[in-house]
């Protein structure tokens, strides 16, 4: 049987939610008393937030068939240049790091769009240059956000008993998911990872889409700054270590395929929760390192096995 | 199209203009540059020494640092000429700049290695050159690559912690530890130590509840605390192996208000934890691996150079070990160390 793309894509999606009602019966079932709780539960949330706005970017960058390896070193750019204007206070913060996330993508962007670099090389350079950026302006060392009320509700903030974090990333999660699947612009951004010839016959205007993607990503890049920082109460130039490479994962475990032309919200969603609820029951467990690594690369291997044969 | 071609302009612009402005001193930033040579006056009585330092490149406060305080130190020294490569992000890089380096015939080199294993055979090469090699912490695998080494003191960070934590809970009580990098020897040093001294003092009467690795990193030591915060109920203290992830851990603790259930320990010096513990609270003490240790690498460096010994020594040379202590760090002593913290 020959299934649409958008069939495949839903049935992954199902697949998914079964891996994490799994992780959560077997969490039950190993930590009774402090797995499942709502307490926990939004812990995990809470948790995923950074990643999970990093990788929603992600998505529409790899629903062009393109990459970013540089997300989280952008991230801890932007949180410094947020770090340094954070005695204007914590407007001048947000805007700070939101104006070196568009900057920073902005690049990426350019060259990858109008220069013809490839991605992966575009982005790498980026990589480099955004943690040198970070350790240079801050002078190497961390700038204490303890003072800025307002970035600090990011972190520890919550309305209606559920965390700022959390509404923050559901948001952009919701925003994207309208954006990517019931808009021409995100009809054009699939077509473009799909097959970009066809687009570009078909009148879409292929450069100015692949721009578009990776400033976007810069923009989920200063949104998780505000909230990792806010977490923290500090920007730390050495933060947001290979986060990229959590965001490629859970892009990838939710169903969106590297090559383009297949993205979805809803899966990355699920992915980024996925590594969460693992990472948070494999400490709850307190299963030494090398345990909690090989774990999870089976974990891993085993969702995305699970899906091919689904679909 | 024109417009568009504006773009890339506007945004490179943008960059450099947000880090023009964190970049007032440029001395020690680092960013680009391999090389900066400091001399002082070469006046006075003593001979004139020219000395290369090479640290790999910083990825955290603690080895940023080291190479502040060398230079700091050198622009004091009478006669000392220092030259700095802190560039290389991995041991190879290093290797190729000491090389470098060596063919310089600097009258001393000091070497704080990315790893000292990988490191060993380019510092056999300076010493079999007549240059003597002051090796600073990460050890060098052969006693013949080096003339002296100074370096901290990572089982003497756990031994000190875990008598600070026998004493504070007088034996009995849940305690949490947040680890370095796995697989390093720093980590493992400092976990044996804490696991030695406690397993010594109380037997079974302070328990490890959780122990789980943070990388050195704050970010990481938020969201593994954050979850340990979730499955243990009681925690009396929490032992950290780097003060700059234990902001992250103590934000976790502070986020989830429990910071009246437990204390905290850090490990290095640096000059945010010991203003915590002068403000007392969940911080209470750290133990010292004091970068100034490559501070004093330079003054034994020169001391070698010129032949001669350590002032109120007997002997009439530098000797060939040095540890620094892992001094514990309370409200008591904070003020004694505050002016060398990091």
């Amino acid at each position: 049987m020959k299934l649409s793309a958008a069939n495949r894509i839903r049935l992954q999606e199902y697949a998914l939610v079964g891996v994490v009602v799994v992780l959560l019966i077997v969490g039950a079932i190993l930590e009774p008393d402090s797995f499942l709780t709502s307490d926990n539960m939004l812990n995990v949330l809470r948790q995923s937030s950074v990643v999970g706005v990093l990788a929603i970017g992600m998505t529409f960058v790899i629903a062009t068939s393109g990459i970013d390896l540089s997300v989280g070193s952008m991230v801890a750019a932007a949180g410094i240049a947020g770090g340094l204007l954070v005695d204007s206070g914590s407007l001048a913060f947000m805007l700070g790091a939101l104006a070196m996330g568009v900057a920073l993508g902005g690049v990426n962007a350019s060259a990858i769009a109008y220069g013809k670099v490839v991605p992966f090389i575009a982005t790498l350079a980026m990589f480099a240059m955004a943690r040198g950026l970070a350790l240079w302006m801050s002078d190497k060392t961390p700038i204490s956000l303890f003072q800025a009320e307002g970035v600090r509700w990011f972190g520890n903030g919550e309305v209606i008993g559920i965390p700022s974090s959390v509404i923050v990333f559901v948001a952009v999660a919701a925003i994207a998911w309208v954006l990517l699947n019931r808009t021409r612009y995100g009809r054009h951004v699939v077509a473009v990872g799909g097959n970009r010839e066809a687009a570009r016959i078909a009148g879409v205007k292929v450069q100015r889409i692949i721009f578009s993607v990776y400033v976007l990503s810069g923009i989920c890049v200063g949104i998780a700054a505000i909230l990792l920082c806010g977490r923290l109460s500090s920007a730390s130039p050495v933060a947001g270590n290979l986060y990229e490479l959590d965001a490629i994962a859970a892009v990838v475990i939710g169903g969106s395929t590297l090559a383009g032309g297949r993205a979805t919200i809803v899966g990355t969603f699920l992915g980024v929760l996925t590594f969460a609820l693992i990472f948070n029951l494999l400490t709850l467990m307190n299963l030494a390192v090398e345990v909690q690594l090989v774990t999870k690369g089976l974990i891993i291997l085993a969702a995305v096995l699970v899906q091919r044969k689904e679909s | 199209m024109s417009k568009w071609f504006l773009v890339p302009v506007a945004c490179l612009a943008l960059a450099l203009g947000l880090a023009a402005c964190g970049s007032e001193d440029d001395d020690n930033g680092g960013g680009g540059q391999s090389a900066q040579t400091n001399t002082s006056d070469t006046a006075g009585s003593k001979a004139p020494v020219k000395i290369a330092l090479s640290v790999p490149a910083a990825d955290h406060g603690w080895l940023a640092a080291v190479s502040k305080d060398a230079r700091a130190i050198a622009e004091d020294l009478e006669g000392v000429e220092l030259t700095v490569n802190d560039s290389a992000t991995d041991s190879a890089g290093q290797a190729d700049q000491i090389e470098t380096m060596i063919n310089d015939k600097p009258d001393a080199l000091v070497v704080l290695p990315n790893e000292g294993d990988a490191l060993t055979p380019v510092a056999q090469k300076a010493t079999a050159a007549g240059i003597p090699v002051i090796n600073v912490d990460r050890e060098f695998s052969t006693p013949g690559a080096f003339r002296t080494w100074i370096g901290g003191d990572n089982y003497g960070i756990g031994w000190q912690a875990g008598n600070y934590f026998a004493d504070e809970l007088k034996c009995k009580g849940n305690v949490v530890e947040i680890q370095g990098l796995a697989g390093i020897s720093v980590t493992e040093l400092r976990t044996q130590g804490f696991a030695d001294a406690i397993k010594r003092r109380c037997q079974d009467g302070i328990k490890i509840v959780a122990k789980q690795p943070g990388d050195f990193n704050p970010d990481k030591g938020l969201s593994v605390m954050e979850n340990i915060l979730q499955g243990e109920k009681q925690i009396d203290g929490v032992y950290t192996h780097d003060d700059d992830m234990a902001e992250g851990v103590i934000a976790a603790i502070e986020n989830a208000n429990r910071e009246d259930e437990m204390f905290l320990t850090g490990a290095g010096g640096s000059k945010a934890i010991m203003s915590r513990i002068e403000e007392g609270g969940l911080v209470r003490a750290t133990f010292l691996y004091n970068p100034t240790m490559a501070a004093s690498a330079v003054k034994l460096a020169a001391l070698i150079a010129r032949d001669e010994g350590m002032q109120d020594l007997t002997e009439p040379e530098v000797p060939s070990r040095i540890q620094v202590p892992a001094t514990t760090v309370t409200k008591d002593n904070v003020k004694d160390h505050e002016a060398l913290a990091y």
